[in-house]
Order: structure tokens, then sequence, then C-alpha cells
């Protein structure tokens, strides 16, 4: 297959701009400065690039699993579940149990909560060799929906200054990374990249549905437990590094797939990460610099995509 | 089994009069007089008439928008209606500070209303292959919504006391303070008068107009009924999920889909289902209460999963 | 009677039906035949005021249809059409009864009843009657929707391919009970179907349509013709004339088709 030149210009346009945001971003009113605000805006950058794969990748490939464009592992109830860990160490605890987990307790805490709720849907939802994935969405759902509930009970009993907290965790934002989480999430995330590059033609296949690709020879059911696995890591990771997400996802793969020009996940997966990346840095620095700290990144994020949601709901009858 | 539901209906209104935090004393109450009688007139009777009433409302409206966007998992909370009552009463409360619950309950509905028009339309270009797709994208409008809100709160610094107002809590309600409520009254009747055009409703804008019935105004007005019914719910007692979810979808399950014959049955059944919702959260940590939001989350979700697990086989 | 009149609908530029004239003669069955794309359904649509047309006329008898209120028009013209997402949960009795709905908009008169009661028998719905939706076979719920659009007692009914999905045995009696709404019960039933047997089997009158315009339109015997067909769908025709009816054979052709 011939790659046309215009979309792989593109898409190196793309690592263009996100390389020129990293670097606007890095050395911004920096004044140069090498010892602290430099180093410091480090980190955060390689939260966000860890980030940004972490929410592009999952949304990709779960697009392709369920075949539809607008869903997103967000609604599957991963987020909900995170924020009612967060929920419960505050109202049980208080910001005491800043101190007695510390961040990366904290950390350690929902990745192992989250991969835990993972494996319960998992046994649970193949226990009769079903393998639908609506039929997981309808469970995200309930559970969103009622978590939610509880969580916004949470949110209203608890001192302001927990709040406060514990809006901190309910939104994302690169401020809490420490290098240690850091450091963890890059060895999980590239365990993932590594196994998932090597099932990328097996993705493409999946793409054209579950019909035609156990007439393809994919063992379907096999292909969609380990990519799901897969994604659980990923989304745990992310949603206990930075907070929840939501919409960026949806936004980031439509993207992706309109500006790679092909359905390849080679293609699609660099770039939806690329385009992840870029909307973080970006995101970040409008807060900092526009907004003076007036909103966070997550707010502002899921404004934005989730507005962005809506018009390709209307434009596109919802199933492009 | 109707006059069954009818006895348990009754039987939860006397537990829902009995149980509170006060004492009291009975023989005060028969002879009209003391403290007693001023518990039961000015907290426990308007706290059991708002109680009821919201539980109607919430089934009815539950059903008209099921028939609306011919899904049997839509309700107020999956389809953006609550949200976009939140930003509603946010937006009355940054722009009129002044403003009493009545003008609130006006934004309320202005929002909820223009919203759901939205989510009308946006279904309908959906060409939708799976149910569940409705919900979830219901569910996904309502969070942009609340990021709206939620951004507009940040910036005036009122997101904490904005989630509370959200949270249903019946333990506001006290005379003086909840009639607003008894606008769905009114609504109940209109729908039941409607009942017949609802469910032609259900059957696709093809079969109705072809029986004769406008179409879009009897949409029109019936998500106009469902704002109503949201917004006097909110302000009155705040968001409370999966009661026009859950009692709908069981009752067809006996009864079928026939609004005329099936209306009073969901009717009673929100009813109850939110009665024992309220006693089952003021018993359990008594004297003091959790809040309807949270028990009727909790028993409504728990109901609505064994629903889908039943209907999955 | 119902006559359409340069009659054209088009979608940004793309004309599905363009300047069609055609008369659906009253008491009789006619069917709209033709190749997918030609604008079959899309006409009957404007006719049952589904769609509104680009432009053109649309007359009930004479009248032009575009005054007629919504209430009014579904006494006179019932239209009924696939429904594949139909999931309420109703008895075969009670989506029958919502036949009479532009008349009593729910509050059933003894005389509804009675009419209900007739549609029932006329499809031989009977053992059906308390049965739900859900739980009868895709030929018998075709033909629960067909009673509901009897009851309604329009003069006119219209019937987009209400054959499909349907065996054989199911799509012979909607016919037979289309045939029988014609001659016993004089009404003007117009239906688009697939099937060429179907159509030359059991109507009277026949509009072929081709690429957004009418191709032909007459009686059975004239459009149904070897060249005729030919014409149309760009097969070869082997019509078989029999005391049973007309039979159309266009399997095993030499030569491939045009």
């Amino acid at each position: 297959m011939t790659h046309k030149p215009i979309p792989k210009m593109l898409r190196y346009a793309v690592w263009m701009v996100v390389i020129a945001l990293a670097l606007a971003f890095l050395f911004f009113r920096a004044d140069w400065d090498f010892d602290y605000v430099i180093p410091k805006r480090l980190v955060r950058l390689a939260a966000m690039l860890i980030g940004g794969v972490c929410v592009a990748w999952p949304s990709i490939v779960f697009q392709t699993l369920t075949g539809n464009r607008i869903l997103t592992p967000a609604v599957m109830g991963y987020e909900a579940v995170y924020l009612l860990l967060q929920s419960l160490l505050i109202l049980f605890m208080g910001t005491q149990s800043l101190v007695a987990l510390g961040a990366n307790g904290n950390f350690a805490l929902s990745v192992v909560l989250m991969l835990g709720y993972s494996w319960a849907i998992h046994r649970w939802l193949f226990r009769d060799g079903r393998n639908n994935v609506y039929f997981l969405l309808l469970i995200g759902l309930v559970l969103t929906m009622v978590i939610g509930t509880f969580t916004q009970f949470v949110q209203f009993k608890v001192s302001p200054g927990e709040f406060s907290v514990l809006l901190g965790f309910s939104q994302a934002s690169f401020g809490k990374a420490e290098p240690g989480q850091l450091l963890a999430s890059a060895v999980l995330v590239a365990a993932v990249c590594a196994v998932g590059i090597k099932t990328l033609p097996t993705l493409d296949v999946l793409s054209l549905g579950r019909d035609q690709a156990l007439s393809l020879g994919v063992d379907y059911q096999r292909a969609v437990r380990l990519h799901l696995a897969l994604i659980a890591v990923l989304v745990a990771v992310s949603t206990s590094l930075l907070g929840p997400t939501a919409f960026m996802g949806i936004f980031v793969a439509n993207t992706a797939y309109a500006l790679a020009r092909s359905i390849r996940h080679r293609v699609t997966l660099p770039t939806g990460c690329a385009i992840a990346i870029g909307i973080f840095i970006l995101a970040q620095l409008v807060v900092e610099h526009v907004f003076n700290y007036r909103t966070t990144v997550g707010i502002l994020v899921n404004l934005v995509c989730g507005a962005w949601f809506l018009a390709l709901m209307v434009r596109t009858r919802g199933n492009a | 089994m109707r006059a069954a539901l009818f006895g348990l209906f009754i039987v939860l209104c006397g537990a829902s009069l009995l149980v509170g935090a006060q004492q009291v004393v009975w023989s005060q109450v028969f002879t009209l007089s003391g403290d007693a009688w001023l518990t039961i007139t000015a907290s426990r009777l308007p706290r059991l008439m708002a109680l009821v009433l919201t539980g109607v409302g919430l089934s009815v409206c539950g059903v008209i928008l099921q028939h609306i966007v011919r899904n049997k998992f839509v309700e107020p909370a999956t389809a953006g209606g609550l949200d976009a009552a939140k930003l509603g009463i946010l937006v009355a409360l940054t722009l009129l500070p002044a403003s009493g619950p009545g003008v609130r309950m006006l934004f309320a509905l202005a929002f909820c209303f223009a919203a759901s028009l939205v989510f009308v339309a946006i279904v309908q270009r959906i060409r939708v292959k799976n149910t569940v797709l409705v919900p979830v994208i219901g569910l996904m409008y309502g969070g942009v919504l609340s990021a709206v809100a939620e951004f507009y709160a940040y910036q005036h610094n009122i997101l904490q006391s904005m989630q509370g107002w959200l949270l249903g809590d019946f333990s506001k309600v006290v005379q003086g303070n909840y009639e607003i409520i008894y606008l769905i009254l009114p609504i109940v009747v209109l729908t039941y008068l409607y009942a017949q055009r609802f469910t032609v409703l259900g059957m696709g804008e093809g079969i109705a107009t072809s029986l004769g019935l406008n179409y879009r105004a009897t949409v029109a007005l019936g998500l106009m009924l469902v704002a109503v019914t949201v917004a006097a719910t909110v302000i009155t007692v705040g968001a409370i999920p999966f009661v026009g979810l859950v009692i709908p979808n069981l009752v067809a399950l006996h009864y079928g889909d026939n609004l005329g014959r099936t209306l009073p049955v969901v009717a009673l059944g929100g009813a109850s289902l939110l009665l024992a919702c309220d006693i089952l959260g003021r018993l359990l940590i008594y004297p003091f209460e959790v809040p309807i939001g949270l028990t009727a989350g909790g028993v409504g979700g728990v109901l609505f999963l064994l629903l889908i697990l039943w209907r999955g086989r | 009677m119902i006559s359409v009149s340069n009659l054209t609908k088009t979608y940004g530029n793309k004309t599905v039906v363009s300047g069609v004239s055609a008369q659906f003669p009253a008491r009789q069955l006619t069917s709209l035949i033709g190749p997918n794309g030609a604008g079959k359904s899309t006409l009957l649509m404007m006719i049952a005021r589904l769609l509104a047309p680009s432009s053109g006329d649309i007359l009930l008898d004479g009248h032009s249809v575009t005054g007629i209120p919504i209430a009014d028009y579904a006494r006179r013209v019932a239209t009924l059409r696939q429904s594949p997402d139909f999931n309420l949960r109703l008895t075969v009795e009670e989506l029958v009864a919502f036949g009479r709905f532009p008349y009593s908009r729910g509050a059933l008169t003894p005389e509804d009843r009675r009419v209900i009661d007739e549609a029932i028998a006329f499809l031989s719905l009977e053992p059906l009657r308390g049965a739900y939706l859900d739980e009868i076979s895709g030929g018998q719920r075709q033909m629960a929707f067909l009673a509901m659009t009897i009851a309604q007692q329009t003069d006119c009914l219209l019937l987009d391919e209400p054959l499909n999905n349907l065996d054989i045995k199911h799509a012979v009696q909607i016919m037979r009970a289309l045939r029988r709404l014609c001659d016993e019960q004089g009404r003007t039933v117009v239906l688009v179907v697939h099937d060429i047997n179907f159509a030359a089997s059991y109507s009277d009158h026949i509009v072929a349509m081709k690429g957004g315009a009418v191709h032909c339109a007459g009686p059975v015997s004239e459009v149904v013709t070897e060249a005729q067909l030919n014409a149309l769908y760009g097969l070869d025709f082997e019509i078989t004339r029999s005391p049973r009816g007309l039979l159309c054979n266009y399997f095993n052709l030499s030569g491939e088709p045009t």
C-alpha cells in the first residue's frame, strides 16, 4: 500500500507542533532557570508524555473493539471507581490520608484497585463465554451513576479544605505527579506498548468486526480479552497519575483518524499519542498563562473536548 | 396485583409518617394539639407529600422520555436533563443572586427543556444499532453540560455548594419551603389524559403520523412536561437517579407498554420505591439520615443491575 | 383515487424523484415496481405525507392534499412501513386498537371495538389476540400491523415493501388480504413490492419506475410484457400466461444480463 505524501507530511507536522509546544512549555517565562523551574517542568512534561500515551492508546483500541467512534473507556466505570476510592479516603481519613499514604501510596493503591476492577469485570463478563462489550458498557454506566451520587455526597459533606484536596484528585492535573510514580508508570506503559506493538496487525483485522475477524482466522475472544486487559493497565495508570480525563479520549481518537487518513493502527496510534500530548501541553500553557490558574487542566480539557464531542455527534449521525 | 401494590403504598405512607427523629406522642396528634401535631404538619406531612409527588413525577418523566426517545434506558439522569437543570440554577444564582426559588426554577426549566430538545435531536440523527448506546451518549452529554457548569462554578468559587444542591435530600422539605413540588400534580394529570398519545409517540414518527398525531408538537409537549417536573424536583429536593429508569422497565415487563393502562401502576411504583428508600435512609443510621440521593442511587442501582442481568439471560 | 402531478424530490443536488406524474385508480390494487434506487419508496412516502416534496402536486379525489390537517388525513390514508426498531411491548389487540386513534384519540367506543374485532377476524388473528408482539413470529407481526391499518378504516392504504423478510406462506396471506380489501371493501391499495410475480399476480394496475421517473404505467396486461420488463430491469424475461395468472421467469438465462 503506497502512502500518499500528504498524510505523511501531516503526521510529521503534528509531531513538529508537539515538539514546539514542549519547548515552549519548558522555556517560556522560565528565565533559563535550570535549577528549579525547568527541572520541575521537565517532570510535568514527562507526566504529560506518559499521560498522552495512556489516553490515546486505550481510546483508539477501545473504539476498534466496539466498532464505534463515540465510545471511550471512561464510560466503563474506571474513573468512577477511582473517584470512589479518593472520596472514601477523604471521608474516612480526612486530609490525614495524604500524610498516611503519601502520594506514592495513593498512586499504588489506585492502580491496584483499578486492575482489580478490570479483573472482576473480565471474569464476570467472560464467564458464560459471552463477549458483549455493550453489556460491559451498561454495567459501567450504572456504576458511574451510582458512584457518582456517592461522590457527590462525600464532596458535599467534607470541609472546604478537604474538598479542595478531593477536587485536586478528581480533576486531571500534572501538579501531583512525582518522579517515583513517573518511573513506575513509564515501566508499566513501556511493557504494555511492547506487547501491543506485536499485535498491531491483529488489531487492524479486529476493526472489521467479529464475524469477519473470525473468518479471517483471528481468535476473536482471546484477542479482545488481551486488548481489554492492556487498556485496563493504561487507564489505571493515567487515572492514578493524572485524574479523570473523560472526553479527551474521543477527541483524540477521532482527530487521529482524521489526520492519519488511515485505519491502520501502526499509523493512528502514534498520531493519537502525539495529539494527546499536544493537548495536554497546550491546556497546561493556557491554564498557567491565560487563566492564571483560575481553572484546571481537567475542567478545560473536558469542556473543550466535550463541546467538540457534541458537535461531532450532530454532524456525523453518531456512527462515523 | 394492583390492589396489592396500592395496599403496599398505603402502608409505606403510614410508615413514613411514623419514622423520624422527633418522638411523636400520638395521643397529641389525635387531639390536634401540641408539638406532635406541629411535627406532623410542618415536617412529616410535607415530607410525605413531597416524597409521593417526586416519586410519581420522576417515574412518569422516565416513561415519557422513554417513549419519545424510543429507548428503554433513558431518564432525566441519563439524558442530560438533570445536569442542564444544575446549569440553569447556577446561571440564575450568578446572574440574579437575590432571586427566590421561583425564578431559579424557571431558569432550570428553560435549560432543561432546551437541553432535552437538543438531546432528542441528536438521538434522532443517530442510526442506533444497540440500545445501550443511547443512554451512554446521554450520560456523556450530561457530562458535557456538567463540565460547563464546573467551569463556571470554579471561576465563581461555588463548586462545592453546587454539589450540595444537586444531591437529593428530603430533610430540607418543611412547610413553606416545598410548595413548588405541587406543580407535579397538574403534570401527572395531563400525562394521564395524553397517555395514548405518548404510546403512539413510542411507535415512531412514521406510524404516529400515519395515525394522525402531530409528532413534533407532541414531542415538544412531552419534553415540556418532563422539564417542569425535573425543575420542580431539583429545586425542592435535588437529583434522584434511577427511579425513572427502574420503575418503567419493571412495569413494562409485567404489564406492557400501553400507557393508558400502565400509567397508574408506574406512578404508584415510583412513589412506593421512593418511600421505601426514604424510610431506609432514615432508619439506617437513626437518628441521623442518609440522603435520598444515596439510598435511591444504591437501591436503584442494584435493582437496575438485576434487571439488566435478568433480561440479558 | 390518488394522482400525482410533476412530483419532484431532491436532496441537495441529488434528484431522487423527478417530475413524476401518475394515477393510482380508486378501488384497485396498484403495485409500484422498479429496480433499487428508482424512487418508489420516496414517491410513496410523499403521498403518505411523511416526506415533503420539493415540487409538484398530490391530489386525493381531485383535491390537493396540502391543506388537509394531519388528523383528517389519517382518516383517509393509512401507511404501513417497515419498523425494524419497533420495541414496544403491546399485545396484538392493543396494537390493532391504536388503529382507531384518529377517531377516538384513545377512548374506545363500542363502534371502535366492533371495528377492531372485524379487523382481527379479517386476518384470522383471533388466536393471537392476547399475545405480545415480541412473542410472535415476523410474519404474524406483519399481519398484526396490517390489522392496525385495516382498523383505521381509510379509503386508501399505502404499504412500503410489506413482504420483506416474510416466508412465502405469510406473503401470500398478506397479498390475499390486500386483494380482499379491494374487492370486498372497495379500498384503494398502493404498495411498493420487489417481487415481480407477486405484483403481476395480485395487482390490477402497475406503475413501473426507473431512475426517479415513471418508466411505464397501466393495467397489468400492458406492463407485464417481455419487452417492458426487459427495458425496466435489464434482464431477459419469459412470461407464461396460464389460468392461474402470470408467471415471470428471469432465472437461468442464456447469455449475460444487459
